[in-house]
């Protein structure tokens, strides 16, 4: 016992300056994140005005797997969600491999500081630019559409084109920045094995074939499967700037229904479900994609 | 460029596309921006005419600016936006730096419990209105702390940090330690310098999350006198109030301020936010890129 106590006396004696390092840090894990874990439980309680609230179960879980405008907010998750996943993941590829032909260092930088940019902007800038952009009177786009002799299109006020425009403003956003991990995956790729190729009389199409993307393979699956991870929390950021009255049934998603409901119309142990229930199905989405990621390429998501 | 003598005239042509391509791909990303600059510089009068597709202002007018600047919904955004961002990044990059510092020592007892607990956040979410309880239960609501805090210790960056601890040599540290260096002068004399562009990175990464921060500080902060610039482009731009931004005698009457159309002043609003992040783009683009080419960056 009291070596047991001695140990640990020395043990604190020094490791304890590292403990106050780590103080800040795990403060805040308290606060931010281990706290609203503890305050989730709102998800089986109906408020009351005058505390304690009363334990209700899963009955706002019941509440909205009967609610026709949470099947539609999730369905409207998962369509956008799955349109970005096929129309965005392969542009970044393409991209790289763009780039990666570029001879002149000078011509490649000036691209890519360019196309890098919009991922440095908030979505609240990026939906001013995009509502700009689309104006039917005098956005850019419509006014290619007008040269090409076709009448303008109200893209944002517009149900069939408002997913559309979700889709090409994040590809606007992040196919540039997100063409960088690609490419530094191409550069990694031995030299010689361009060169064996070329010896064996290979053109640029069939280096890019047999070479530069087996070479980057690992990374695109890693990805892949992280995008697939994070498939129910994407884009909350960019719907909430960019929805109108107009539109918002066909692009409103779970997240910004929580937000909607919970905070906006003050259905907070309502709100705090439908929070938990995509959690809980977004951890599962994730450790299995980590899981299939650490198995096929080595490599997890963490 | 063309002086690789084995290259046919087809791929010439091949290559010329390929670069075409990507100057189109520069065009796109670049031109909506351009656009709007040149709004907010031009002659207010031309502007009600001014195709979307221009991209130098017609006539040189500072009027927009000038008003922009003299707005005190502006000003205050801009002095609130400051401080958010100033107080979140050096509290975000202390505390980030120092949990890294201690998580790297492998032999830390409770090290990887902590690593768990930190990983758990990462996987699981339990949405925005727990948070907001927690936020409210403590009595940070409509207190700048709120937001400045959010972001203390992002989960990314304190693995990316951990690892590049790690990866100090350990003759450093033991000289170090035979010199009689405490842990933190140890972090401060040998691991900060060693790590100084990882560290540099970071910190333009928290300041661009800070400067960007819309949500928290629109759910956080009730008070407008307290927005920060995102919340004060979102009010005028996303939700469209006027009111709020040139104030309601200008919005009926035929003032000056009238005069100007909203579209120029919108367009005037998107760029000076913009602009603090274009300032430090070169800055982004040094460390940054060459952060995500050396695999330290993930995501």
């Amino acid at each position: 016992m009291n070596q047991k106590f001695e140990n640990l006396q020395q043990s604190f004696r020094r490791w304890w300056p590292f403990y106050v390092m780590l103080a800040p840090g795990l403060l805040f894990y308290l606060v931010y994140h281990y706290l609203p874990i503890w305050e989730a439980r709102l998800a089986f309680q109906d408020v009351r005005i005058i505390p304690p609230n009363i334990w209700v179960g899963t009955k706002h879980f019941v509440a909205l797997a009967s609610s026709p405008v949470f099947l539609q907010v999730l369905m409207n998750t998962i369509v956008i969600s799955a349109m970005k996943l096929v129309f965005i993941f392969p542009v970044p590829i393409l991209v790289a491999l763009l780039l990666n032909e570029v001879r002149s260092a000078n011509y490649r930088k000036f691209v890519q500081s360019v196309i890098y940019l919009p991922h440095y902007l908030s979505w609240v800038v990026i939906a001013g630019i995009t509502v700009a952009t689309l104006s039917p009177s005098d956005g850019a786009v419509n006014e290619v559409i007008g040269l090409m002799g076709f009448d303008p299109i109200p893209f944002m006020t517009d149900t069939g084109s408002i997913r559309w425009v979700l889709v090409f403003s994040e590809m606007w956003r992040s196919a540039g920045w997100d063409s960088l991990i690609y490419f530094a995956a191409i550069v990694g790729i031995s030299q010689e094995l361009y060169e064996a190729a070329e010896m064996d009389g290979a053109g640029r199409w069939q280096k890019i074939w047999f070479v530069t993307i087996p070479g980057i393979a690992p990374t695109i699956a890693t990805l892949f499967i992280l995008n697939v991870g994070l498939f129910l929390s994407q884009g909350f950021d960019q719907v909430i700037n960019l929805s109108n009255d107009v539109v918002r049934s066909h692009i409103d998603i779970v997240d910004t229904y929580v937000y909607r409901i919970g905070l906006q119309t003050g259905e907070f142990a309502l709100a705090t479900a439908a929070g938990l229930f995509k959690g809980v199905i977004g951890m599962i989405l994730i450790i299995s994609a980590h899981t299939i990621s650490k198995r096929l390429t080595g490599k997890g998501v963490w | 460029m063309f002086t690789n003598s084995r290259s046919t005239p087809f791929e010439r042509i091949e290559y010329i596309l390929i670069l075409s391509a990507l100057f189109l791909m520069v065009v796109v990303t670049a031109q909506p921006i351009l656009h709007l600059v040149a709004v907010s510089f031009s002659d207010p009068a031309e502007v009600p005419g001014m195709s979307g597709l221009e991209v130098l202002p017609r006539g040189v007018s500072f009027d927009v600016w000038s008003l922009l600047i003299q707005n005190p919904n502006v000003q205050r955004g801009f002095l609130n936006a400051a401080i958010i961002t100033a107080a979140g990044t050096v509290i975000a990059v202390l505390g980030t730096t120092l949990m890294a510092w201690a998580l790297a020592q492998q032999r830390l007892p409770g090290r990887r419990i902590i690593l768990l607990l930190v990983l758990v956040t990462v996987v699981f979410d339990p949405g925005i209105i727990p948070e907001f309880f927690v936020m409210k239960n403590i009595g940070l609501l409509n207190s700048y702390w709120s937001v400045i805090l959010f972001r203390a210790v992002f989960a990314w960056y304190l693995i990316i940090l951990i690892r590049l601890f790690e990866e100090v040599p350990s003759e450093l540290l033991e000289a170090a330690e035979l010199d009689g260096a405490n842990p933190f002068q140890t972090l401060w004399y040998v691991i900060v310098p060693v790590a100084k562009s990882s560290i540099a990175m970071i910190t333009l990464f928290y300041l661009v999350l800070n400067w960007n921060e819309f949500f928290r500080a629109m759910i956080y902060l009730n008070d407008p006198d307290k927005w920060p610039l995102q919340v004060v482009l979102r009010q005028f731009v996303v939700e469209g109030d006027k009111v709020g931004m040139v104030g309601l005698a200008n919005v009926s009457a035929n003032t000056d301020v009238n005069q100007i159309s909203i579209r120029a002043l919108k367009a005037g609003m998107i760029t000076l936010t913009i602009a603090p992040l274009v300032l430090i783009y070169p800055l982004i683009l040094k460390y940054f890129t060459k952060g995500t080419m050396s695999g330290a960056v993930k995501g």
